[in-house]
């Protein structure tokens, strides 16, 4: 048996810790991206695929937790791939520009698609997603990011990332790393979104637009991206600041703002912009 | 150094936040041990309105509840959150009050979207919720501890739209909505069913999105199909919008503009000019109610806050003094028993009688008032 105040505490805090590692597989999934040097702004749409489809599932077809899971992987890496050919020839800004288009056409989909609530959204979504299972794949994706940047296929991202053209010079097949880059992101993202979903019962078209895609790109920049801890940090800064801040009342968002100005101004290269060590490497 | 002066920066900013929370800990500690009830509002951000105008209905009835004696002999005291309109903020908000300060009720959240998410929280740790201001459908559907005093727009929109058949004799309407906003999409299905009940033809359904500026595609089809009224879902500013529209084609004024509860808003006059004249809404309350009590209501908050109330505040209002007379007949600041208390509860104040359906939502429909605009102001629907 619980002592009663720390049950009191978990359940005050619960939903705030499960965005902080929602939030830090979104922010995971940025970095994919942006380790190519890709500026793709859809992951707040891929975050959107996946929730959609595994509440889909759960809630209208009673599906298993596990099976919508990976529905919610499977969706939007497909998506993903299917997109990737047109759209990663673009690069920069127009990357970004039709990657948010994405968001907003799945955005129009959501709302005049009945099946799935229309405008009204989802509720009643029931609440699968645990602990376990969010902080149990974040600490899995770390890993696995951890052993792929010390690997052949961490540093040929590394120099995607530095120089482009050079890298395919050397060898490196850049629509391959590219496109696998992007998929990787979105089945993260859907990953995410179903989590998402299933411990805040509710799930509305406008959820994964514009705003949601800012904000993820600025668990990022916040973070750094030096390496995957950068984003995973960012994340948690950036969804713990607004409740910690709590006690402020009116004054909350300017001192928020103001904090993440200040990160801005005095660390450009976000808060931990240090890289992994390469196995073998001289220093 | 540049690293340590970073730290030393946000280290100044963390004692700031502190010194800034200290005050009101304060306070809330010296306090005569007050029974204290939550409640999560939008108090910041753009539809802080709203919120703002519900936080002083609740505070303008909370001084007379004490000036009375209080509650149990003890005064009674509102802990607010904000939500700042964000889904996820209102339920750590819930999470917050029910977890960390004990609360054995929660009044609010502010929209509908923040209770369907905020509300199987505290329905789930036994808490009453009593929202008052959420009108969609399904509200009260989540949970057992799932209140409102607020009249969904099913019983609203019927009354309105009867009036409006019997006074002017409407048989076929154009419909109009907003198709990418909750609040909307469920006033309009609201229509959809009271016009099909009354027996009312709808000639064309016209969507359109909240951010749109031009209506005239629309409105263009609409004044073509000759309808007797237009029946309207949407939020304020679209709704002028069409409004606009609507006197731009040409559409006489005697094809009335029938609206949800989005276009019951002073607003609506301030920005669509004479076109918002004849716009015809029910309403739930309204200003001019010439009952004492009401008139009463009206005079103290003009001179608490300085401007008129709103639908919201005279809502938030009556609420408190429905929770607070719950808290007495239940005998203890206690969830289960507030419960059983609220559902028994019956009070007439500013929006009329008032009692609860065994669903909990409010009973009485007696209270709702047609009213149309006439130079920029709502008055009684003559």
């Amino acid at each position: 048996m619980m002592p009663h105040w720390l049950d009191n505490f978990l359940f005050t805090y619960q939903s705030l810790v499960y965005s902080l590692g929602v939030n830090a597989l979104l922010a995971l999934a940025m970095y994919v991206v942006l380790a190519v040097g890709q500026l793709a702004l859809g992951q707040a749409a891929f975050m959107g695929v996946g929730a959609y489809a595994s509440a889909l599932l759960t809630v209208k077809l009673g599906a298993p937790f596990p099976i919508a899971l990976l529905a919610s992987m499977a969706a939007p890496a497909l998506l993903a791939f299917v997109i990737g050919a047109p759209t990663l020839r673009l690069s920069g800004v127009y990357l970004a520009i039709a990657t948010i288009g994405l968001g907003e056409v799945l955005r129009i989909l959501y709302l005049n698609w009945d099946f799935a609530g229309g405008a009204l959204g989802l509720n009643g979504i029931p609440e699968k997603a645990g602990f376990v299972w969010i902080f149990g794949t974040l600490i899995v994706a770390l890993v696995a990011f951890v052993f792929v940047s010390r690997s052949r296929i961490g540093r040929a991202m590394e120099a995607i990332r530095a120089d482009e053209a050079a890298a395919g010079v050397m060898g490196v097949n850049l629509p391959a790393y590219k496109l696998a880059a992007l998929v990787a992101s979105a089945a993260i993202a859907g990953l995410a979104g179903a989590f998402n979903a299933h411990v805040s019962s509710f799930i509305g078209p406008n959820d994964y637009g514009f705003d949601q895609a800012v904000t993820i790109l600025s668990f990022a920049l916040l973070g750094g991206v030096g390496s995957p801890f950068g984003p995973v940090l960012g994340a948690l800064v950036l969804t713990a600041l607004p409740e910690v801040l709590r006690p402020l009342h009116d004054y909350r968002l300017v001192i928020d703002g103001l904090i993440i100005v200040c990160v801005v101004i005095f660390l450009p290269t976000g808060i931990l912009p240090w890289r992994i060590g390469r196995i073998g490497a001289r220093k | 150094m540049l690293v340590r002066r970073q730290f030393n920066l946000l280290a100044a900013a963390g004692l700031g936040a502190l010194a800034f929370a200290g005050p009101s800990a304060v306070t809330l500690a010296r306090a005569a041990d007050p029974v204290t009830i939550g409640a999560v509002e939008i108090l910041t951000g753009p539809n802080n309105k709203y919120g703002i105008a519900i936080k002083n209905g609740f505070d303008l009835a909370l001084d007379e509840v004490n000036k009375a004696g209080g509650v149990l002999g003890r005064p009674l005291a509102i802990a607010y959150e904000d939500s700042a309109g964000n889904k996820d903020q209102a339920i750590n908000a819930v999470r917050k009050l029910i977890g960390a300060q004990n609360v054995p009720l929660i009044l609010g959240p502010t929209l509908s979207n923040e209770m369907f998410a905020a509300g199987p929280v505290a329905n789930e740790r036994k808490v009453p919720i009593v929202g008052t201001s959420t009108t969609a459908n399904g509200i009260t559907a989540m949970g057992p501890y799932v209140f409102r005093t607020s009249l969904p727009e099913a019983d609203v929109v019927p009354v309105t739209l009867k009036t409006a058949q019997q006074k002017f004799g409407i048989k076929k309407v154009a419909v109009m909505y907003a198709n990418d906003d909750a609040f909307s999409k469920s006033g309009y299905d609201v229509m959809k069913a009271a016009l099909e009940k009354l027996g009312i033809e709808t000639l064309t359904t016209e969507t359109f999105g909240t951010k749109d500026s031009d209506f005239s595609a629309q409105m263009t089809k609409v004044k073509s199909v000759n309808p007797d009224a237009i029946v309207v879902s949407a939020l304020v500013e679209p709704a002028a919008g069409v409004l606009l529209a609507k006197k731009a084609l040409g559409i006489p004024a005697s094809v009335h503009v029938i609206g949800g509860n989005g276009l019951n808003s002073p607003k609506i006059g301030e920005i669509a000019g004479d076109a918002a004249d004849g716009t015809i809404v029910g309403s739930p309350w309204f200003i001019g109610k010439q009952d004492p009590t009401n008139q009463k209501f009206v005079a103290a908050y003009k001179a608490k806050y300085g401007s008129d109330p709103d639908q919201f505040s005279a809502q938030a209002y009556d609420t408190l003094f429905i929770v607070a007379e719950a808290i007495k007949a239940a005998g203890a600041p206690d969830s289960e028993k507030i419960k059983d208390a609220l559902i028994k509860v019956k009070h007439t104040g500013v929006l009329g009688p008032f009692s609860f359906t065994p669903n909990r939502d409010p009973a009485d429909t007696s209270g709702v008032a047609v009213l149309e605009m006439k130079a920029g102001k709502f008055g009684l629907l003559q």
